[in-house]
């Protein structure tokens, strides 16, 4: 298969215009007898939903959630980026794509990144004339703050809930349709299947959570927006019933899934605490402008850290990295933080975390400056864990927040199944191996604000128009297929509850397919999993039964394609022999320990096709070109 | 696509060119009418403040009219000779009164039953915030008691034996101890109506200003004890000390 | 604080589906961990439940960081449970003792039904928010972010309101099951800031309409919403809402 990303020519600033000029537009009058499925309500997708009823297409809404507004996007908090340049600091559309590029560890397409930078103005413009209640300065324009991996103040905030407000944003966008009645919602379901004819998506299968009524629905055009699969882990910062079912589910139906094991690990998130939690809260990254980053000199120092006089502590960024500091990017300060752990070193009762002290801090500016920074941060960590960080160090540790990896999709964010769309956090675009703060809520947005209503028209102009027809066995043979899953499930009766099994899963992943890997581990990873899964299938227990609110069921679902699922992101993290974005492969190091990149050999995209659950999937490679700038190694030193 | 505003027609089909019609079925159906604006939830809180406003004014006139009672028993009975004389100003103002009573207590009504379907499983547990103050709390069952008040008041005061001059009425009524015990818990009731009534209906009203905020909240309870005692030291003064009104 | 163990009996109302008669079953649980958050406990209740045959409790959560608005049950009495400010995803055991008995009821209003146990359908936020709360604008049409300035205070009050999470326990929490809260600080938010006043009182208008149609109370300024609203949202947005209403049912043309 050769994958076709549809790049336009012409100079990189002028493509997507010329794009856009070129595309097919469908006259008005008929916009309304294409009916476009949207799966997910995070910003991608009620965004893209809200644009395309504006637009007047017939749009259908399915959400997993009681109302479209509880999508993870709203637990963003940092803010968003944009080439406003407000703060005339040198900002520009060409330092933001700049920026972007180089923090993805130049893993991603340069035309991609660059449409996003240039529509980012257009999205801060479009967010405030919704009444986003961005913060602002005095004189009452829009205010900005510095963020990681730039040298640039170009991100948009509101408060430390700038997701919440953008979220909110999109969503009164989707109200204002669903009042006007050019958009469906269907809240509570789950997307079990996408249905396709001669290789094109024509609609979905889903489940009512309610009811578990298993319903089928035809579209011209099936749009994903299903946000990312770090749950995949079993403990990270994403919403408890984050999932990668809708995307694995196309996956398997033939769309290709692109660079798995791309997998952001965040490195101030509130340290696991108990056996018993199933989820991390992230503390933004700003806390780490102040505060410095510590564990005890000596292995197995349990002391409390008040009694750790200063020559026995090791402030090891400080002492590795002195050009950055605290201040390095997420990947290097979470790969060392497990480094320490695992050298004994960690603090905390379960010895992984490491501390994160703000007293040089308070002592140079005082306490009341130290709080009016942080202090909702430091109130949110206190009622978490009932310590007071103005008094005693935080204590951080890494946690999984964000999937660059997601399905593939060309330039038109088209997947490789016709008809079949994938925006925001579920499509692989955009982030390369890593994702700069701020830029998650941006790609969101743009992709379903701008980029998705400007390309659907070129699939649409060539679509048959008559729906097909969801009595049709076409639809009839998938429904049956998904009620024969969910009694499979339900039939195991076995001993294991599906929270222990992912449990089971997600320990393996976090050892060997975490911020550090190696081939042996990797290689043992990929033998278990296909056992953990076998164990799934003979020793799940689920009760209840599938007509009814049964939530167990949802997770097991869930966990049943997470276990397939990590085979292939297994599979990708042994395949690229490179140390690259945020991942540390072992054998490829700098002598100073450091990740070296191989562009030789890995300077492309890893797509991979499903081939049948016996089967090896195939790899293709989209070769990523680099016209516009030269991929450099990074360096903290 | 048109949407008629007020059900006009001309004869030829088309709507009647009108001062405000909305072409476009985005913008809102159409602006509310006054009358369907004032039954709606907000509304009517809106004109129970303010018959609650009207109440309380004639609250403080009443009692400045019942002080005029320590100025001894000719200047009360001159006071209301000359009230009752101004025949057509009383007619009026008891008509506007009673209407405010009226909405007051048909309003409160709607509401109380509104409120008491909007949960129909209670809870098992209830328990407030300290939020919640006896005078919220008790809104609708003060309001009856105060009901109940007004009618024996009025009976025993209003619709009475005009000929008998003002103090010695007063006197007839107000020696009997039973009576103004009846009369200080009434107004105990009222002065918790008030407690909650007066900060309420600027709330309702949408008179809400973080300068003001806590000077009013302050104020509320001090404006209702001060109401009530106006209403409780006459017939207190009366009951405990012979010579008063005599 | 040094993590604990304690024990705790729950009482918890369960109801198969909405229309079926519910009631409630009484749990204990031993040995729970301080350091567990409210919600966690439910998962070992229901891991347990689980694994003892039983059907575990039904129970709406997702970010679990108190920003998503989807948990939500009464505890003894307080939606969200006793602490103030504070969703049930983030409230933690160690403000229980040991002995506890805790009384878990699903948040109760009329147009809050019963999905199934503690899980509710909250859909009509949603119906309120469709009569008016947002603006209305299309993607694509709109001036360049900076033409509009906005006072710092005033966007901060604006942010104020928008912190609303939709959680519905204002409505849970207030004697009469009014949402006027909830329709209050999205009013506020938009009478606040300009983007919001062409539609300001038709805004005003429709979603009280809108609000009583979908069968909440009324507002008995009770000030009980603003105690248990986990984004600590002030009730000074409802006199916003009133304020606004008012004006528009007296002048809009």
């Amino acid at each position: 298969m050769k994958l076709d990303a549809s790049i336009p020519d012409g100079p990189l600033a002028e493509k997507w215009d010329r794009h856009i000029f070129a595309g097919r537009i469908i006259s008005p009058a008929n916009r309304r007898k294409y009916r476009v499925i949207v799966v997910g309500t995070g910003l991608a997708g009620s965004a893209a939903a809200a644009t395309l009823a504006e637009l007047g297409y017939d749009v259908q809404v399915f959400t997993m959630h009681d109302t479209p507004r509880r999508a993870h996007s709203i637990a963003a908090q940092g803010g968003i980026n944009a080439a406003k340049n407000y703060a005339n600091d040198g900002d520009s559309i060409f330092r933001l794509f700049y920026d972007t590029i180089k923090g993805g560890d130049f893993r991603a397409r340069e035309a991609n990144v660059y449409r996003l930078a240039q529509i980012s103005n257009r999205i801060i413009d479009h967010c405030v004339a919704q009444g986003v209640p961005f913060a602002r300065e005095y004189g009452g324009g829009l205010a900005n703050r510095s963020f990681g991996g730039a040298q640039v103040s170009r991100t948009f905030y509101a408060r430390g809930q700038t997701g919440q407000q953008l979220l909110l944003g999109a969503y009164g966008a989707l109200m204002r349709q669903a009042r006007l009645g050019r958009v469906t919602i269907h809240p509570r379901q789950e997307m079990l299947d996408l249905v396709t004819e001669d290789n094109r998506a024509r609609g979905i299968v889903c489940r009512d959570m309610r009811t578990g009524a298993i319903t089928s629905h035809a579209g011209h055009v099936v749009v994903l927006a299903t946000g990312g699969y770090g749950n995949v882990y079993y403990l990270s910062t994403n919403a408890m019933s984050s999932n990668v079912t809708a995307a694995w589910r196309a996956h398997r139906k033939g769309a290709l899934f692109a660079n798995p094991c791309f997998v952001q690990i965040h490195p101030t998130c509130i340290p696991v605490h108990d056996e018993q939690q199933c989820k991390l809260t992230l503390m933004s990254e700003s806390l780490r402008n102040d505060g410095r980053v510590w564990v005890p000199k000596n292995a197995g120092d349990t002391r409390p850290p008040a009694q750790i006089p200063e020559s026995e502590r090791d402030y090891y960024l400080e002492n590795k990295y002195p050009g950055f500091g605290n201040l390095v990017p997420r990947d290097v300060a979470s790969r060392n933080a497990k480094q320490q752990c695992d050298q004994n070193k960690g603090v905390g009762e379960a010895g992984l975390a490491v501390y994160l002290d703000f007293a040089d801090a308070v002592k140079r500016d005082g306490l009341p400056a130290i709080l009016r920074k942080y202090g909702n941060l430091f109130q949110m960590y206190e009622k978490i864990t009932a310590h007071d960080p103005a008094v005693q160090p935080m204590m951080i540790y890494p946690a999984v927040h964000y999937s660059m990896g997601g399905l593939w999709v060309d330039y038109n964010l088209m997947s490789t199944l016709p008809g079949l769309y994938v925006l925001g956090e579920a499509n692989f675009s955009d982030h390369g191996a890593n994702r700069l703060g701020a830029s998650a809520l941006m790609q969101g947005l743009a992709d379903g604000y701008f980029i998705l209503p400007n390309t659907i028209g070129r699939y649409l102009a060539d679509c048959p128009l008559p729906l097909p027809d969801t009595t049709a066995s076409l639809f009839t043979a998938e429904t049956k297929k998904a009620e024969s899953f969910i009694t499979k499930l339900l039939a195991v009766k076995g001993k294991r509850t599906t929270g222990d099994i992912h449990r089971q899963l997600g320990r393996l992943l976090w050892d060997e397919c975490g911020l550090l890997r190696n081939g042996a581990g990797l290689g043992r990873a990929l033998a278990e999993i296909p056992a953990i899964r076998e164990e799934f299938w003979k020793n799940v227990l689920v009760p209840g039964t599938g007509m009814q609110l049964n939530q167990s069921l949802e997770r097991a679902g869930r966990l049943a394609d997470y276990l397939e699922f990590a085979e292939l992101m297994v599979r990708d993290a042994l395949d690229r022999e490179e140390s690259c974005g945020c991942h540390l492969r072992e054998e490829n190091q700098t002598e100073d320990n450091e990740a070296r990149r191989d562009d030789a050999n890995f300077c492309h995209v890893s797509a991979w096709e499903y081939r049948g659950e016996a089967t090896t999937p195939v790899r293709h490679r989209e070769p990523l070109v680099f016209d516009n700038v030269t991929p450099s190694q990074r360096s903290y030193r | 696509m048109f949407r008629r505003i007020g059900g006009r027609l001309k004869s030829n089909g088309y709507p009647e060119p009108c001062r405000r019609i909305n072409h476009d079925p985005e913008t809102h159906a159409h602006i509310m009418k006054l009358r369907q604006a004032i039954l709606t939830s907000v509304g009517r809180k809106a004109l129970m403040a303010l018959s609650g406003v009207m109440l309380s004014l004639f609250l403080f006139a009443h009692g400045a009219g019942n002080a005029v009672a320590f100025l001894g028993s000719e200047a009360l009975n001159s006071y209301a000779a000359k009230l009752h004389s101004l025949s057509f100003a009383v007619i009026f103002f008891e008509c506007v009164l009673l209407a405010a009573f009226v909405l007051h207590i048909l309003l409160g009504m709607s509401l109380f039953l509104e409120n008491s379907q909007a949960r129909p499983v209670r809870y098992q547990v209830e328990r407030s915030s300290a939020q919640r103050t006896p005078g919220s709390r008790t809104m609708p069952y003060s309001g009856v008691v105060i009901l109940i008040f007004i009618a024996v008041h009025l009976v025993n005061f209003h619709f009475t034996d005009r000929s008998i001059p003002a103090a010695e009425l007063v006197r007839k009524v107000l020696r009997q101890p039973f009576y103004v015990f009846f009369h200080i818990s009434a107004m105990a009731v009222l002065a918790l109506h008030i407690s909650h009534g007066f900060w309420s209906l600027f709330q309702s009203l949408g008179l809400s200003h973080p300068k003001y905020d806590a000077a009013l909240k302050n104020s509320t309870l001090g404006l209702a004890l001060l109401l009530s005692a106006l209403f409780i030291v006459i017939p207190l003064c009366t009951l405990f000390i012979d010579e008063f009104l005599l | 604080m040094a993590k604990q163990k304690i024990d705790i009996t729950l009482q918890i109302w369960r109801q198969e589906n909405p229309q079926s008669q519910g009631s409630f079953q009484h749990y204990s649980l031993s040995g729970i961990s301080t350091g567990l958050s409210f919600l966690e406990m439910l998962d070992v209740l229901n891991e347990n439940l689980t694994l003892n045959g039983q059907e575990p409790v039904a129970f709406d959560h997702d970010c679990r960081e108190g920003i998503c608005g989807m948990c939500g049950a009464v505890v003894n009495g307080r939606p969200h449970g006793p602490e103030p400010g504070t969703t049930l995803c983030q409230l933690h055991m160690r403000h229980f003792k040991d002995g506890d008995h805790l009384v878990i009821e699903p948040f109760r209003a009329r147009p809050f039904p019963i999905e199934r146990d503690l899980v509710i359908d909250r859909g009509s936020l949603d119906q309120l928010i469709q009569a008016g709360g947002y603006v209305s604008v299309n993607t694509g049409g709109t001036p360049e972010a900076n033409t509009i300035a906005i006072p710092r205070e005033t966007a901060e009050q604006a942010m104020d309101a928008a912190a609303c999470i939709g959680c519905g326990a204002c409505v849970a929490s207030c004697p009469n099951g009014s949402a006027m809260l909830f329709a209050g600080a999205k009013v506020s938010q938009l009478a606040l800031l300009p983007q919001g006043h062409p539609e300001g009182r038709e805004r005003a208008l429709n979603m009280v309409k809108r609000m009583d149609e979908l069968g909440f109370g009324n507002c008995g300024n009770e000030r009980e919403c603003e105690a248990s609203c986990p984004k600590r949202i002030s009730i000074r947005h409802i006199a916003r809402l009133n304020r606004e209403f008012i004006k528009a049912a007296l002048f809009s043309e």
